[in-house]
């Protein structure tokens, strides 16, 4: 295990939790609770991105596990 | 004609008018009976019972007596509607009788309660002591409202300045085994989704009794058949879980990584992550 698959399989964690969010947002008939689960899921996306370059950083750096 | 007829005859034509009169009446009665309109209700049925068995009265003089009793309460209803004054006069007022904690025994006097009543109508609402009670009147129908002193009321969410989410009334969308279309519009929601949820849920609609869609659009079932299980709605709970796996993980990374540029990049989505979950945990977390 490397650190980049650590942070890929957190970053999938990331991706799902964000469809739950959107899901969510869509069912739900309360408008406030629709926007608060809209915004956290925009937030979880910037964060996913922030990741996804981090991992484009570590699999240049340890080529040998890209993909993994 | 033969008596028996003709009692037959009323008893159907009275029927009939005291249903459509009560109908006209409305649907305030039973509930919030003024001490009028229940007296006037009593006198109808009785004019009714009165001219069906009594054969020498003439049916018609019963019907204009009924459905002048009715027209009364309804004018005098809509003339209230429109003032005060009259509906203060006919409904009557409320009366203070305890104020500031303090028990008013002229007003007390005035409506004619003696105290063992007031402690009677108290103990009914689970209050057994006067000191407790800020505020208290009687109601225009006899009942006894009371306004406890705050220390004494039920800690609510506002209390502790507990931020909780709104929530919207639950859908009934199965009943019987047969899916209601209308809720489940009123849901945003149709049967292409639900039948997804009950394939989840690996149950089919003919064996659900009762099935209800929360304010979050989760999908909550009865069975016919008691002794299967249906697992709860995991959705929610799952989410929290996992945002706060991913928190701790970015934190853990932050700590790891020797680069100082990554170990900012962590730092920054870890506290943003923290926010976000102080944020979603009052709607996550099952209520």
């Amino acid at each position: 295990m490397t650190i980049a698959s650590n942070v890929k399989q957190c970053m999938v964690t990331l991706k799902s939790a964000k469809e739950t969010l959107s899901k969510l947002a869509q069912k739900s008939r309360d408008e406030q609770a629709k926007r608060t689960f809209h915004e956290s899921m925009i937030e979880v996306e910037e964060i996913i991105s922030d990741l996804q370059k981090r991992i484009g950083q570590l699999e240049f750096e340890e080529p040998q596990y890209k993909g993994n | 004609m033969l008596n028996w007829v003709e009692i037959v005859i009323r008893s159907f034509t009275f029927l009939i008018a005291l249903f459509l009169l009560t109908k006209w009446l409305g649907k305030k009665q039973l509930a919030e009976l003024s001490f009028f309109e229940y007296v006037t209700g009593i006198t109808i049925g009785s004019i009714a019972a009165e001219v069906t068995m009594g054969l020498e009265r003439h049916i018609m003089h019963g019907l204009i007596a009924m459905s002048i009793w009715t027209l009364f309460p309804i004018i005098m209803g809509l003339i209230s509607l429109k003032n005060k004054k009259i509906r203060d006069f006919v409904e009557g007022k409320a009366t203070i009788v305890i104020k500031d904690g303090k028990i008013l025994e002229d007003n007390l006097k005035k409506e004619r309660y003696t105290i063992d009543e007031l402690l009677e109508q108290l103990r009914s609402k689970d209050v057994f002591q006067v000191s407790d009670v800020e505020f208290a009147v009687i109601e225009p129908n006899g009942d006894v409202s009371i306004l406890l002193k705050k220390e004494n009321r039920p800690l609510t969410a506002k209390d502790i300045q507990l931020n909780q989410p709104s929530v919207k009334e639950p859908q009934t969308v199965i009943m019987d085994g047969l899916i209601l279309d209308e809720p489940l519009s009123t849901a945003g929601l149709n049967r292409g989704w639900l039948n997804e949820e009950l394939e989840k849920l690996e149950v089919t609609v003919d064996n659900v009794f009762l099935g209800q869609i929360d304010s979050y659009g989760q999908l909550t079932v009865d069975l016919y058949d008691d002794k299967i299980n249906v697992p709860s709605p995991k959705e929610k709970p799952l989410l929290l879980a996992s945002l706060k796996k991913c928190q701790a993980d970015l934190e853990l990374f932050s700590i790891q990584t020797e680069s100082e540029k990554a170990k900012q990049l962590y730092n920054k989505n870890s506290q943003k992550l923290n926010r976000l979950l102080s944020k979603l945990t009052p709607l996550l977390n099952d209520n």
